[in-house]
Formats: structure tokens, C-alpha cells, sequence
């Protein structure tokens, strides 16, 4: 008994022994801390040069075992099928091992490198799918056309229960027949011969070329799985334990939210990786950094940017960077959606954020780039427009966007009639009514309610009495309930969407469109927006002459406030031989090796 | 269920003189308490009066350039500097640890008032007429013990339209006035009978006037003890909670957020000032409050006297 | 006493009972439902409605408390929005690690708790008392998130004496000898963490019935029989003393149940806390309304266990 108290205080002291080495070492740091001017270590700092890929020198090892770690507070949730998961975090597992069928380019368009190969007939509303000979699941079984078929018949039986039968999949020809029960089959697709697959739709847009309309990108076991019915397959080991796969990796072992053990798959039609395997392990946000540092993992996935300073110095690491398909924005609510008759009712005249005018100043006197900088350093940057830039073709890079300006916030203001009238430092309305505009903003980490601090006083600044719908920040799904519900709490609100591999703005902006939160709706507006997803589109010119049209008429009447583009990171291990992050060039899995026995430690 | 251990042994203890008298005898004897009630004292008393000073919207700007400031360096503006250093939005941590330190101690002392209030009433009720008054409440206390609180707390947070200090110390005090209440009952279950008690009753005494001023003198110290301890117990939750996220929006400074600023690495090891002052804060409160309690404890219980 | 027991669980299906209705209506009350995190501009709004409307969402609350009530009856907790899978099989899952977290921490909760409280006790008022004391009272303070990371990032990372995430390793299968050694290995610095966080209450507990003791006559008695103090103790004092601890013990392990979450969540360990908290987030209504009736349940338990054990270790109290 005495023998153990010991080694407890033992323990104790040791901890104790840690606090104190930290405050040592934060002495010597505090002190170049206040040499240095405070503005240009933060500059200096900024914007990390991220770069794309790496290429580590020695010479690789035979085999060995990629350890990636998934930054996550909570295990995964396990379902490895590409038809009924959720979660990002699936999805980012079962990438090692993937179904996909398509290859595409760095803008997302479907080439003709992957397994199939697309054609598209858009006289006769007729896709071509064509599969390469010899392609072979993990198993050992070709891949057959059945197995571009099983998926559209999971996604369209009566019991699935995911959210991938939607509008877009009754796109299919028969998909809602067979849905319905009325059909035994699916008529708009048919199989012309062992490598051919025709499949019609009821419309074509360019977002076929993007693996939308309806198209399904990935394959499914038809050997394993036809057999079992669709309301079994969630439970079904096939999904949870041992999927069966075309990916580089197969899957080997799961322990149920928390790991998954990946090996070669020595089927693979680019050939055998030369990785013995990928051991993937969730770790939490807290500690990941450490974990880094001591190399324990090769590669971090859902590394969160906001914990860059985490690991901006750690020398056994490169940190690897690429824009995420993401924007966040600031959006008025300007009417109503009338759920009867599924269309969105613009109301300017009675909206508070009815004059363009007003929601211009507010979109001038965020300073979001000293945000940017500060929290983010450079790891997010002011959106100008709601297209990624990495839609290279469809992306305007001329747009000013609404960069900060306090003094020209403040002169729309004024020419606009919104003046200081009882003087008491807040602006009234064009009546001269006390204004107060209620910002429904989600709730996030600490980083986030400063943040949202700092952008009601930016707008104290011009005069704008900015107050928090319910007085704090709201979480995800209020949020969402209430922007939804068009609360009338709502005004204006702080929203991010990510835009998908199809950029097409019509799901979020159109006028028909519940997802069309800010409910802006106007003729003009929707012709350009009818015009991007046209028949017409299909000529690439036209289309991205239609994108500007777009991005120009949403700057010109401050439909939403672009905010922010992120970058997502990718910290990896000195031992990696070879990573790239482009979305063009990205790392073929089946290609990367290891320079050394275990992931390196830092100092 | 200590305290029914310890019924039979109270029964040999004779009601103690005066509780204020030997309350304060005992303090004069033990040094270490004497200084934590004059500390505390000291420190309620200069926080409250320090806030007063303190322009809560000016504290809480954020100015970026101020990120993480080091404790004693110049403010960016070239305006003061920070004694304790700047958290992540450039805001001073000194006026955010008293600030917060008003605020914590303020929800401790309104839970702590409200939960013994309640419980205290309850308590003595159910303990000094027994009978179906005291059947109905303890079930109600058994279903109360049965409810996993924290998880409670969480949804109640999550559904409250608007979740400020108020709503705070409300949510709190639904689930933390059983506590006090069982204590309180098991005390007033013993005292009621002995003699003392027994002697009013056939007198005649009414029985409220026998309740509040002859058994709750007597339960006195145990109550400040309890009362105590559940000042650090709350402060406890509450930073607990604001570590899961559901804690005080962020207007509000709080002991509880601040330390929560710790949950990350960096802060952890780095930018310690952030969080350790309210940490050692809290701790120095609670030993305080420990002494002070023990001292308490010792005055209400003859055996361990010190005078 | 038999039937006693039998009584108290009687007792316990209206508790649990009104501790349903309660959850489950207070879980409706939260906005947003499980689906309200699924929407991304591809998602099509009105499948996310058809999905509510088949899920039974769109009824009035209490349609579906009856619905609920009525499978749960039957041993069906439904389906969890986020998991896909079953409630019972999904918690079990987690139960069982959080179980048996619980009663590793509950062992060395009480092999730290117990020797240092008895010194504390035995040698009241020295320096090795004011030591143990100030331990006990610094070890309540520090929040839990700290002390585990400290305890992680030094014991787990920077000495690597400890695995640093998960509940068991992947190389080995389940049933073998290594993988119940590898769970109790990754279990160890959670445990730890815990237990030495939760020893305030013990030592305390612990301390002051020691010194109570001391002038206890039965010790008067002995020692004026010419006992030595050491037997006196070993005989008869720490008996005395330690015997209510054992009563303790259910209402630490429901206690160490609650108290979960932060350990969990910082040592990526899969267990029930992390799941209330996520369902939370998610609104996974059937797993935080099974959650609330399984922790409902297990603290009555708990309460009745250390009534039982109460009356076993002490002839004075007979369980009503």
C-alpha cells in the first residue's frame, strides 16, 4: 500500500515537473515575442507558402505501412458504402479502398483515364458508360456491368433510406417507376454489351460532365451484394467489416469507430501498391498536434487549419495545403419561401436588408483579411466571389468583391438616407427609425465567437447597430432550423456552403430552391441561372460566359456577401517519399512510398 | 448516508453553546483558517468593488493585433500594457479574471442561496413531520439523484432561447437543491428528537417557530459548510461545461471560460497565461473555502475542537 | 430483504417511466432533428421531408413518446439516425467499454484513495495530513480536460508508456489473450486520470471518520487495555472506518458513469459519454433518450447496491 501512495506522488510531482517546464520554456518565448515590432511577426508568419505536394529524399523501403491519423472528437461512424453513407469521415475511409469508376480533372470533369469512360448524347438525352477490360474487385471477380447497375437499384429501391434519391436521381429514366414498385427493372439503363452501359435521362446539363444529372460514379459488388435486400444492407458486413472494393487498398480489419486497417489489394488494375498497407486511426483535435510532433502518424486527414501555429514549426513535418471547395458568406433575408407552391417570395420593399445600398456598407466594413490574418493566418482569404478559385474556368478573378473599406462603408451610408439621427453614435434607418439589424451566426470554437465579436464591432464602427439573433452564437442545427424557418429574428446571417465537385449555383440560388436561404429572387437572376445548367452550357465557352454573368450580377446587387475561401491542410511525416494534394496531379495511393522504417520524430 | 452512520453518535453530543461564539473561537485558534476567511473576504469583496472600475465593452474588444500578448507587454496601440497578458482576441486576461471572477462567484453564491433556501425548507419539513410530506419529497429527491444532471443540463442549455446568467443559475439550481435538501433532513431528522425539541413541543410551541429558531441555529455551521463546497462544486461544472461548448456566451467572462481556454495544446503549453491564472484562482478559492469549512466543521462537532 | 429488493425495482418502473417522458419531450424541444445536419446544396430538401415524414418526425411529440414507449417496452430502442445501426447494439457496444473504464478506475481510485486517507487520518494535523489534504483539494481544482492532457501528452506521447487512442489495437482479434491485454493497456492512463481526479471525496470521507474514530470509547477501551496504537488501528479503526467505504462503491461507478465524457472524449476512448455528447449534436434522438434511461437505471442501482452493501456491513441500518 505504502509503496504505491509513493509512486503516485511520484507521478504528481512529474506533472507538476511538466507545468513547470512549460512556463520555462514560455519565459524565452515571451521575450522574442516583445523584441519584435508585434504587427510584422504576425505578418511574417502569414500565409505558411503552402505548397501542393512534397517530395522527400532517400530511398524508399519495401512496403511498409502508412499510418494516417483521422482528426475526430468522436468515432466514425462505419458505413463504407458510397450509396448509404453520410459522413465525411466515411467517405474520407473509404477513399483508400474507393468504388469510383470515374477519373477527373483538376476541375472535376470526367476524363477518360478511370475505369469508364463517358461519352454523352445530348440529341437523345443518352450517356455512354464504358468500362475498361480486365478491372478486377479485391475479391478477385471482374468488374462487370451489373455492378454499374447494382448502385442506381440500391438508391432506388423503396427502402433506402439515405438522401441520394432526389430530385437529380429521378433524373434516370424509370428510376421513379422502380421506386414506386411498378417496375422490375430500371428502364433508362441498359446494358448494350459486357463493357457497355447506356443510361437515359430525362434532361441533360452540363453537370453530367461533373458526375450530376443523376449519373453515378461508383460500382458496387453485383456478385455480393444483388442478393441482399436493400433495408438489410446497412447491418450487412459488406458495409461494416469487409466491403469489397476497386481501390488501391482493400479493406482488412475495422474496429468499429475507431480504426481501420488497410492492405494492398493485389487486384488493383493500375497495379499492386508498392505501401504494404494504410493503418487509419482516429485521433482527437487535442492532441494531434503532439502526435504529430512525436511521429506517430504520417499524414493527418480533417487536420483543422485553425491549429496550424500547432504545427508550424515542427521540423520533422511538411505541411501540405489546397483550397477546399467551401465558401462561406454573409446573406440577407430579403422574403419568404412559400412551401405550397415551392418558390422563394422576394419581399425588398418591406425587407430591412431591402436596399442594396445598406447591404453593400455592411459587406465594406467587415474586415475580413485582418481576420484572415489573425485567426486564420492566410490559411483562409477574402472570397470575392461564391466560386472557388480552383474553377479555374468558371472563376473571375477581376472581382473586386467587397473588400474592407470603413470609409467607403460609411459614405454609402450617408448618400443612402441612413443617418445618426438622435445622435446617439448608431445610424437610423431611412425614416429616421432606430435600425437594428439581428445577425443569426452558428456557434463554433472559441476562435469563432471572437471572431463574430470582432465583426459587430467592425459594423459599431460604420454606425450599423449589429445585435446577435438570441443574444449568443447559434448552434448548427437551430441555425439552420431557424434560417430555414425564415425566422423573422433573422436578418442578415453568417452561412458557409461547400459548392461539390458541380459548382452550379442553381440549387442554392434559384428560385424554386428551399436551399435558396437568403430568398433573393429575381427574373434576371434566374435566366442566368437557367442559362449555366442549359442545354446550350454544354459548349464550355458559353458556360463560363454565363458563370461570370453570374458572379458579376451577385456582386452588383450584394445578393449575399462572399466571405471567406479556406484551405485545407495536410501535415506529412519527412517519411513520406511522395505527396501531392493537387486536385490536378493528385497522388495516385497505389504510388506512394517510405523512406524510413517509422514516421519521424521532431525535436 | 454518512450522516445516518453518524445519528447515534450525535445523540451523545449536548446542543453546543452559543454557534456564533464558537464559530469564532475556533478561527482564533487555527491560524490557516483565520487567514483564508480574511483572504477571501478580501478578494470577494475587491473583486466586486474592482469590476465596478472595469468598462465590461471595452474589455471585451477584440484586437487582433494583441493576439496572445505576452503578461506585461505593451498594448498594440501603445495605450497601457497587460499585466496578465492577452488571450486569443487580444483582450486583457487581468479585467477577464475579475470580471469573471465576479461572475462565477455571483452564479456560485445565487445557485448556493437558492438551492439552500429551497432545500433548507424541504429539508427541515420533511424532517421535522416525517409522514407522507417526507415520503412524497424523497421520492421526488430519488428521482432527482436518478437524473444523470450533467446530461440534463446539456439539453436544457441546447433548448433555452436565450441562455444568459440568469438561465444559468436556474438550470443549476433545479438539479442542485436535492443535495442540500437530504442533508439538511437527515440533521433535522435527528434533531427533532431529542429533548430540546421534545420539551418545546409540549409546551406548546408552534411548530414553525420550533423549526427556524431552535433546530435551524444548530444546523447552522453544517449548512455554511455545505454551502461551501457547493460554491467549488459550481464553479467546477461550469467550467466543465464551457470545455463541452455549452458554456456561457462569450460576453460574459466566466472563471469557467477562461480555463477552458486550455484545450488546446498550444494555450496549454504556450500561451499558459491564458488559463492558469483563473485555474490557480479557483484553486486558492477552493482551499480557502476548505479551511474555512474544516474550521466550521470542527466548531460543529465538539469531538474535534481545537478551543 | 429479498423482498425489499425486489420492491425497490418495482419502484424503479414509474421512475423510469417519468424519467422518459421527461427526456424524450425535452429532446423534441431542441430545434433542428436529425436530418437538419444532412442538408448540402446538392441534397434536395423535399427528399430530406419525405425521410422526416417516413421516420415519423412530422407527428405531434407525443404520438411518437407512444410509439417509442410502446417498442421500447419490447426491448427495441429504434434505430440511430447517425450510426444507422440498432440503439441496443450500438450502446451496448459503448456500454461495455465505458464499463469497464469505470471499474479499472474505481480500483485504482481506491488504491490511491485508501492509504493516503488513512496516513491523513491516522497521522491528523502533521505534515504528511496538510500534504495529502492540499493533494486532494489541488487534484478537485484542476479541471479533468488539463490533467488528461498533461497526463497524455507526457505519459502517452512523450514517454510513449501508453497508447494514445482507442480502446484496443487493431493487430489483434477479438477473444484472444492480446486483445483483452491490449484493452486493459489502453484503458490504463484513462483510468489513471480518472482515478486520480475523483480520490477527493474518498480521502476526505476516509480521513475525517479516522480521526472520529480515535475518540471513539471502543478505542479507549482497547488502548487502556495496554493494546499497542498500531493494532489498535490495524484491529480496529480502519476495519471500522473502511467498511463504509465499500458502501461507496455503487454510487462511484454510477458516478464515474456521468463523469465520463471528458476522459473519453481526450483519449479517443468509444464510450457512452462521447455518445451523449455527439448525440446530442446530431440530435440522435432514440440514442439520448436510451442514453438517459440506461444512466437512469444504472444510478438506481447503484443507489440500491450500496444500500444492500450498507446493510450488510453495518447491523445498525436494515434497508426499508
Amino acid at each position: 500500500m505504502k509503496n504505491k501512495s509513493w509512486s503516485l506522488m511520484a507521478m504528481l510531482l512529474a506533472v507538476l515537473l511538466v507545468l513547470a517546464a512549460c512556463s520555462d520554456s514560455d519565459d524565452s518565448t515571451k521575450e522574442e515575442g516583445s523584441s519584435t515590432p508585434k504587427g510584422e511577426e504576425e505578418a511574417g508568419s502569414n500565409d505558411a507558402s503552402l505548397s501542393l505536394s512534397v517530395e522527400n529524399e532517400g530511398d524508399a523501403v519495401e512496403g511498409g505501412v502508412l499510418q494516417v491519423a483521422l482528426v475526430k472528437d468522436e468515432p466514425f461512424q462505419g458505413i463504407f458504402s458510397w450509396e448509404l453513407y453520410d459522413d465525411g469521415y466515411d467517405s474520407e475511409l473509404m477513399d483508400w479502398a474507393t468504388n469510383v469508376i470515374f477519373e477527373t480533372d483538376g476541375e472535376f470533369r470526367i476524363t477518360d483515364e478511370g475505369i469508364a469512360s463517358l461519352e454523352v448524347d445530348e440529341e437523345n438525352l443518352k450517356a455512354t458508360v464504358k468500362i475498361r477490360e480486365g478491372v478486377k474487385w479485391s475479391d478477385g471477380e471482374p468488374l462487370k456491368i451489373e455492378d454499374l447497375i447494382l448502385p442506381y437499384e440500391i438508391i432506388a429501391d423503396p427502402d433506402y433510406e439515405g438522401v441520394r434519391y432526389d430530385g437529380d436521381f429521378q433524373n434516370i429514366v424509370g428510376a421513379e417507376e422502380f421506386h414506386a414498385g411498378t417496375a422490375e427493372t430500371i428502364s433508362g439503363l441498359k446494358k448494350v454489351d459486357e463493357t457497355t452501359l447506356e443510361i437515359s435521362f430525362k434532361k441533360l446539363s452540363p453537370a453530367v460532365f461533373y458526375g450530376g444529372d443523376g449519373l453515378w460514379s461508383y460500382a458496387a459488388p453485383s456478385h455480393l451484394m444483388a442478393d441482399i435486400p436493400v433495408a438489410d444492407l446497412l447491418a450487412h458486413d459488406l458495409v461494416r467489416k469487409n466491403p469489397v472494393t476497386l481501390g488501391a487498398f482493400k479493406f482488412d480489419k475495422v474496429v468499429p469507430g475507431e480504426s481501420v486497417q488497410f492492405v494492398a489489394n493485389e487486384h488493383y488494375w493500375k497495379g499492386k501498391p508498392k505501401l504494404d498497407g494504410v493503418l487509419v486511426k482516429v485521433v482527437p483535435p487535442s492532441s494531434i498536434s503532439v502526435a504529430m510532433k512525436e511521429g506517430k502518424y504520417d499524414l493527418a486527414q480533417y487536420f483543422n487549419a485553425t491549429q496550424w501555429q500547432e504545427i508550424k514549426d515542427l521540423d520533422n513535418i511538411d505541411i501540405l495545403g489546397r483550397q477546399e471547395l467551401y465558401y462561406s458568406y454573409l446573406s440577407f433575408k430579403l422574403g419568404k419561401y412559400d412551401t405550397a407552391n415551392k418558390t422563394v417570395v422576394s419581399d425588398f420593399e418591406n425587407s430591412k436588408m431591402g436596399d442594396v445600398e445598406l447591404r453593400k456598407a455592411m459587406g465594406y466594413a467587415l474586415n475580413i483579411e485582418e481576420v484572415s490574418e489573425v485567426y486564420y493566418n492566410g490559411l483562409r482569404e477574402r472570397a470575392n466571389s461564391m466560386i472557388p478559385p480552383v474553377f479555374k474556368s468558371f472563376f473571375d478573378d477581376s472581382l473586386e468583391g467587397y473588400t474592407y473599406d470603413e470609409a467607403k462603408a460609411i459614405e454609402i451610408l450617408d448618400a443612402a438616407g441612413y443617418k445618426d439621427v438622435d445622435g446617439d453614435g448608431m445610424r437610423e434607418d431611412k425614416n429616421g427609425q432606430p435600425l437594428e439589424i439581428k445577425l443569426a451566426a452558428m456557434s463554433g470554437d472559441q476562435t469563432q465567437e471572437d471572431i463574430i465579436s470582432y465583426y459587430l464591432q467592425n459594423w459599431k464602427d460604420v454606425g450599423l447597430n449589429v445585435v446577435l439573433t438570441t443574444g449568443r452564437l447559434i448552434d448548427f442545427n437551430s441555425f439552420y432550423d431557424k434560417v430555414r424557418a425564415d425566422d423573422p429574428e433573422i436578418d442578415v446571417f453568417m452561412g458557409a456552403w461547400g459548392t461539390g465537385t458541380n459548382p452550379s449555383p442553381f440549387a442554392t440560388y434559384s428560385g424554386t430552391s428551399a436551399n435558396n436561404l437568403g430568398r433573393y429572387t429575381t427574373e434576371e437572376l434566374e435566366t442566368i441561372l437557367n442559362n449555366i445548367d442549359s442545354p446550350e452550357a454544354m459548349d464550355s465557352a458559353y458556360r463560363s460566359e454565363q458563370f461570370r454573368a453570374y458572379q458579376e450580377y451577385m456582386e452588383e446587387n450584394a445578393v449575399v456577401i462572399p466571405m471567406q475561401f479556406r484551405y485545407e491542410l495536410f501535415p506529412v511525416n519527412k517519411r513520406v517519399k511522395n505527396y501531392n494534394v493537387d486536385y490536378e496531379t493528385e497522388t495516385e495511393l497505389h504510388e506512394i512510398e517510405l523512406v524510413a522504417e517509422e514516421p519521424i520524430a521532431g525535436n | 448516508m454518512s450522516i445516518e452512520l453518524t445519528e447515534n453518535k450525535e445523540l451523545t453530543v449536548s446542543p453546543p453553546p452559543t454557534g456564533w461564539q464558537v464559530i469564532w473561537r475556533e478561527f482564533k485558534k487555527d491560524k490557516v483558517a483565520m487567514v483564508s476567511l480574511v483572504g477571501l473576504i478580501v478578494v470577494i469583496f475587491g473583486v466586486f468593488i474592482w469590476a465596478l472600475f472595469i468598462d465590461q465593452d471595452a474589455l471585451m474588444k477584440i484586437s487582433l493585433r494583441d493576439k496572445y500578448a505576452a503578461p506585461g507587454s505593451e498594448n498594440y496601440s501603445g495605450l497601457g500594457s497587460y499585466i496578465l497578458g492577452a488571450d486569443q482576441g487580444g483582450r486583457d486576461i487581468l479585467g477577464q479574471l475579475i470580471i469573471g471572477a465576479k461572475n462565477s462567484i455571483s452564479i456560485a453564491i445565487a445557485i448556493t442561496f437558492i438551492t439552500g433556501i429551497f432545500g433548507i425548507v424541504v429539508g427541515m419539513v420533511c424532517g421535522y413531520f416525517g409522514g407522507w410530506i417526507d415520503s412524497m419529497f424523497m421520492r421526488i429527491i430519488d428521482f432527482f439523484i436518478t437524473i444523470p444532471s450533467m446530461m440534463l443540463i446539456i439539453v436544457f442549455v441546447t433548448i433555452v432561447p436565450k441562455y444568459d446568467v440568469p438561465v444559468f443559475i436556474m438550470i443549476m439550481s433545479i438539479f442542485l437543491w436535492t443535495g442540500t435538501a437530504r442533508l439538511v433532513r437527515s440533521k433535522a431528522l435527528s434533531e427533532s428528537r431529542r429533548d430540546y425539541v421534545n420539551a418545546s413541543k409540549t409546551l406548546g410551541t408552534n411548530d414553525f417557530i420550533i423549526i427556524f429558531k431552535e433546530i435551524m441555529p444548530n444546523l447552522s455551521s453544517i449548512l455554511i459548510v455545505e454551502m461551501t463546497l457547493n460554491f467549488a462544486g459550481n464553479v467546477g461544472i461550469e467550467t466543465g461545461l464551457s470545455y463541452l461548448g455549452f458554456g456561457l456566451p462569450p460576453s460574459t467572462p466566466s472563471l469557467g471560460t477562461l480555463v477552458s481556454y486550455a484545450n488546446n495544446p498550444l494555450v496549454l503549453y504556450e500561451y499558459w497565461w491564458c488559463w492558469l491564472p483563473a485555474a490557480i484562482f479557483i484553486l486558492l478559492m477552493m482551499l480557502a473555502i476548505n479551511y474555512i469549512g474544516q474550521a466550521l466543521r470542527r466548531a460543529a462537532d465538539a469531538k474535534q475542537r481545537l478551543g | 430483504m429479498w423482498k425489499t429488493i425486489v420492491r425497490r425495482f418495482l419502484i424503479m418502473i414509474p421512475q423510469l417511466f417519468v424519467l422518459s417522458l421527461i427526456i424524450f419531450m425535452m429532446a423534441k424541444f431542441m430545434p433542428g432533428d436529425p436530418f437538419t445536419g444532412m442538408i448540402t446544396p446538392e441534397t434536395d430538401p423535399t427528399r430530406i421531408e419525405e425521410l422526416r415524414e417516413k421516420h415519423g418526425l412530422n407527428d405531434p411529440w407525443y404520438e411518437q413518446y407512444i410509439r417509442w414507449i410502446g417498442n421500447a417496452a419490447q426491448g427495441d430502442f429504434g434505430m440511430s439516425y447517425t450510426f444507422k445501426r440498432d440503439v441496443g447494439a450500438l450502446i451496448g457496444e459503448r456500454a461495455v467499454n465505458t464499463f469497464w473504464l469505470s471499474l479499472v478506475s474505481v480500483i485504482i481510485l481506491y488504491a490511491i484513495a485508501i492509504p493516503l486517507g488513512v496516513l491523513a487520518g491516522r497521522y491528523h494535523n502533521s505534515w504528511l495530513d496538510r500534504l495529502i489534504i492540499l493533494y486532494s483539494f489541488v487534484s478537485y481544482a484542476i479541471p479533468t480536460f488539463i490533467l488528461a492532457l498533461l497526463f497524455l501528452f507526457f505519459f502517452g506521447y512523450t514517454l510513449g508508456w501508453f497508447p494514445t487512442s482507442g480502446s484496443v489495437d487493431i493487430k489483434y482479434d477479438p477473444g484472444t489473450f492480446g486483445y483483452v491485454m491490449s484493452k486493459i493497456y489502453h484503458m490504463l492512463l484513462p483510468a489513471i486520470t480518472y482515478a486520480v481526479l475523483a480520490t477527493t471525496t474518498v480521502i476526505q470521507y476516509l480521513r475525517s471518520e479516522i480521526i472520529d474514530a480515535k475518540t471513539q470509547d471502543y478505542v479507549r477501551t482497547a488502548r487502556s487495555k495496554g493494546i499497542p496504537m498500531k493494532k489498535v488501528y490495524s484491529r480496529h479503526i480502519f476495519r471500522n472506518s473502511l467498511l463504509p467505504i465499500a458502501a461507496f462503491l455503487g454510487f462511484t461507478i454510477t458516478g464515474l458513469l456521468g463523469g465520463s465524457i471528458f476522459i473519453e472524449t481526450i483519449f479517443g476512448y468509444p464510450g457512452m459519454g462521447q455518445l451523449f455528447i455527439s448525440s446530442i449534436t446530431s440530435r440522435d434522438y432514440s440514442v439520448i433518450t436510451a442514453l438517459v434511461m440506461l444512466y437512469g437505471f444504472l444510478a438506481l442501482l447503484g443507489s440500491l447496491l450500496s444500500d444492500i452493501i450498507m446493510s450488510i456491513v453495518d447491523p445498525r441500518i436494515r434497508i426499508e
